[in-house]
């Protein structure tokens, strides 16, 4: 599947000659007059990396991205700006933009900025699709296990967590030594890193502790 | 006719002057010790016997006044009283005067005093103490030296300036070479007595060429009946008649008058007064020279230098209606002669039409030349405030160019942007083994309207730039400069995140101005309302432009959504460097007002009822528009 670059600008001049120059160069380009249609047709979008333009009439190239933060995530914004606008960059970068495109810019500037996106996301994607996978692990753990694996995750030796959920130390060992082959870590400092990427928190490990036998979303 | 304008002047002062310079002297008086130099103007008084009506004394006090302002550059002040004496000659009037003056000048003592005529000067000497203690004392007039005493205190000097009867004989006998008889005319009063003395002794070694005969001790039917007697080829010289043989009291200048009228031989005599008596003139003082010489001695004593005994330098003076009278020929008299009623034709027989008419005309003049000048001075005022309305302009367009740089600069970069990317797609497409051709002309069209682009937002900056030294006055459509202006603040509005709305009617809207200058007058009312947006939420910033057709005047409307103009504000916004904004110069307004009334239109702020402020520019809609619509 190709990663496709999103220009989103409401210059047709402009976004015309970029998508252009941007086909030349082999990339597939979908081309957008406003943020608003670009967020409209984004279920259907093929990933990639978006150029946004920071000043647009209507939605701005700021509230633009906000909206992906939550609904694409993943996707890498390259912001396309006028010169001297630093105020803006600033606040562009600090909700999380990828990079930065000066108008005008050379094409080799652009390519090489666009290449840089779009490596960027291809890790973004191989990091989400082995959080996912992690996720989809530790969703199949008992509810028992669950709880040894939160426990154990939170630096519990295998005698305090017998204590804590009533069971012998040898039967911990048993699920503790289960959970390690499903996630295929070698070390305890391998789950504890797993448990942090997945963002399992303190909560969710009490939540995990509390409920029985239903598995984690 | 300004000849004989000033003649009238002199002649009447002359007619004024009679009782005045019979009876007086020139006379210099000053307190012995010199004062030290002043570190302030010195300071004149100058004392006028009768009102200040009396011509006579006011030219010689003019001409006294003329001289000292000239020799002193004006640092000098001068205070003039007229005394009335002729009309109050009461003792209580005087007395009231002295104690007035000495209290009004207890402030301003003056240095020195001129009394002008032997009235003042007795009234100066007898107040000197409480009016001017240590000043010194000219006192001014015309006098006889034998006959003429005036009653002086001790340590004043006394200078006199003489009427020196031989040379008006002299004058005489130039004019009448052939002449055998001499005959002068004195009365019967002290003073007459005294100048027929002095006439006797001056005359002695004149008098020997002429069969000469003294006509005094006469009544004046005798004067009258022996002048018309005497033969034709004589002199008569006119001393003074205050009095007759009979008693009689006379202005002589009028008794003269009744014996040269009849005379049968020309008369002449020493006093300026008797010119339009009859007389044919004389050798005198004239009273401007008076003047002069008396403001020559006020300046010596205000200089401290010594001071002696002065003679006000004469002049010889004829009446040109006499020389012509009697067969007198110019020639003959004495270099420097005055000749007075020269053109005494016109002047005798229409002196009152002329007069008029010469006034008229000179009204006129004046009031043409009045005009002319305030025209002028208007179009000068009016060039010079439309200038600085066009500096004013200028400066405010600078001002909107720099505030609008930056938006001007993006929306330059939109264009230059994509003609650079579409300029190297181009180059990469060619690279291919089988371009698509198509496509790079597209490009290649693209590039031209970017390029097109580019030049328009220049062209419009430079238009924002343009300076004015005159105003370019056209007929344009409103609509297309209010399009102009949108196309130069959009992007402006568009970066602050405001939504521009438009209204035009379909019609023309023809106005007659300077293009530039409306468009600022839009620029500024715009900018203005985005600056009033600023902080009102970013969904309810919008800025409308409408024009249309009010009440038989193009206008147009700028309306924001900002918080309006507070109420007790809305009468001072035009005013200059009224400001609400940080940075403002509070300019704009009362620029964008001066533009509007230069075109003869006018504008007004009003809030909205539903929040924010509108502005409105009515502008006169030009001839052609009309026909249009």
């Amino acid at each position: 599947m190709k990663p496709v670059v999103h220009i989103v600008d409401d210059d047709e001049s402009y976004r015309t000659a970029t998508a252009r120059l941007l086909s030349a160069y082999g990339f597939a380009v979908e081309v957008y007059e406003s943020g608003d249609e670009f967020l409209a047709r984004l279920p259907g979008c093929e990933p990639g990396c978006v150029l946004l333009d920071l000043q647009m009439p209507g939605r701005s190239g700021l509230q633009v991205q906000h909206q992906l933060s939550e609904l694409a995530p993943l996707l890498p914004i390259v912001f396309l700006t006028g010169q001297g606008d630093i105020k803006a960059g600033v606040d562009a970068m600090k909700a999380g933009a990828q990079d930065f495109l000066e108008k005008p810019s050379s094409g080799a500037v652009l390519m090489e900025t666009i290449q840089r996106s779009l490596a960027q996301y291809e890790r973004r994607r191989t990091e989400y699709e082995r959080r996912q996978q992690m996720r989809t692990l530790v969703a199949g753990f008992s509810a028992r296990e669950a709880e040894v694996f939160g426990l154990v995750v939170r630096g519990h030796l295998n005698k305090q967590i017998a204590y804590a959920l009533g069971i012998s130390e040898r039967t911990v060992k048993v699920h503790r030594h289960q959970v390690m082959e499903k996630l295929g870590a070698r070390s305890l400092a391998e789950a504890v890193s797993i448990a942090a990427d997945i963002g399992l928190d303190h909560g969710q490990i009490r939540r995990v502790s509390q409920s029985d036998g239903s598995p984690s979303p | 006719m300004a000849l004989g304008k000033g003649e009238g002047r002199l002649q009447y002062a002359g007619l004024l002057l009679a009782p005045l310079f019979l009876t007086a002297s020139v006379v210099f008086a000053a307190s012995q010790t010199t004062p030290p130099p002043l570190d302030r103007p010195p300071r004149v008084l100058i004392l006028y016997p009768y009102d200040e009506r009396i011509a006579a004394t006011t030219a010689a006090g003019e001409a006294l006044r003329g001289r000292l302002l000239e020799a002193t550059s004006g640092k000098i002040d001068l205070f003039s009283e007229f005394l009335d004496l002729s009309r109050f000659p009461e003792a209580e009037h005087v007395q009231r005067l002295g104690r007035y003056m000495a209290e009004k000048y207890a402030i301003r003592r003056p240095d020195v005093v001129v009394a002008l005529g032997k009235e003042s000067a007795s009234f100066i000497s007898t107040n000197r103490a409480s009016i001017a203690p240590d000043a010194k004392i000219v006192a001014a007039g015309f006098g006889n030296s034998t006959s003429e005493n005036i009653d002086l205190p001790d340590d004043m000097i006394g200078a006199f300036t003489t009427f020196d009867i031989l040379k008006t004989a002299e004058m005489a006998r130039g004019l009448q070479p052939g002449a055998r008889h001499l005959y002068i005319i004195g009365g019967s009063s002290e003073f007459d007595q005294g100048w027929l003395a002095t006439a006797r002794a001056d005359l002695a070694e004149f008098s020997r060429s002429y069969e000469t005969t003294y006509l005094e001790n006469l009544t004046i039917e005798q004067f009258i009946e022996r002048a018309a007697e005497v033969p034709t080829d004589s002199i008569i010289l006119a001393l003074t008649v205050f009095k007759d043989q009979a008693g009689r009291n006379f202005i002589p200048r009028e008794a003269i008058g009744k014996i040269a009228a009849t005379a049968s031989a020309p008369v002449y005599g020493p006093y300026q007064t008797y010119i339009n008596y009859g007389v044919v003139g004389g050798n005198t003082v004239t009273f401007e020279t008076l003047g002069q010489t008396v403001g020559n001695l006020v300046l010596d004593a205000i200089a401290g230098r010594p001071i002696k005994d002065i003679q006000a330098p004469q002049t010889y003076i004829v009446d040109a209606r006499q020389l012509k009278r009697w067969g007198l020929a110019e020639k003959n008299l004495p270099a420097g002669t005055i000749q007075m009623y020269r053109e005494k034709g016109l002047w005798e027989g229409h002196w009152l039409a002329v007069t008029g008419a010469f006034g008229v005309v000179l009204v006129q003049a004046g009031v043409i030349a009045a005009l002319l000048l305030e025209r002028r001075r208007r179009k000068d005022a009016e060039s010079r405030s439309r200038l600085h309305l066009l500096e004013a302009v200028h400066l405010n367009q600078s001002a909107t160019a720099g505030a609008l740089s930056s938006s001007v600069a993006h929306e330059l970069n939109q264009p230059l942007s994509a003609i650079r990317n579409n300029a190297e797609a181009a180059s990469v497409l060619l690279q291919n083994d089988s371009p698509d051709l198509q496509l790079i002309h597209q490009i290649l069209l693209d590039i031209q309207a970017d390029d097109q682009r580019a030049g328009d937002i220049i062209g419009r900056m430079r238009g924002l730039l343009k300076k004015r030294s005159e105003i370019d006055w056209q007929e344009f459509d409103l609509n297309d400069v209010t399009s102009n202006a949108i196309s130069i603040i959009h992007g402006e509005a568009e970066r602050r995140g405001i939504t521009l709305k438009t209204k035009q009617p379909t019609t023309e809207l023809p106005v007659r101005a300077d293009k530039v200058h409306v468009q600022q007058v839009v620029l500024n009312l715009a900018t203005n309302a985005m600056d009033a947006m600023t902080e009102a939420g970013s969904d309810s910033r919008i800025l409308t432009l409408a024009t249309g057709v009010v009440k038989e005047k193009a206008e147009l409307c700028v309306a924001d959504t900002g918080n309006g103009i507070p109420q007790e504000r809305l009468s001072s916004i035009f005013e200059p460097f009224y400001t609400t904004k940080q940075a403002g110069t509070g300019l704009g307004l009362s620029i964008a007002r001066a533009i509007v009334e230069t075109y003869g239109g006018t504008i007004s702020a009003t809030n909205r009822p539903e929040g924010g402020a509108i502005f409105r520019v009515a502008l006169p809609l030009a001839r052609g528009g009309e026909r249009h619509s």
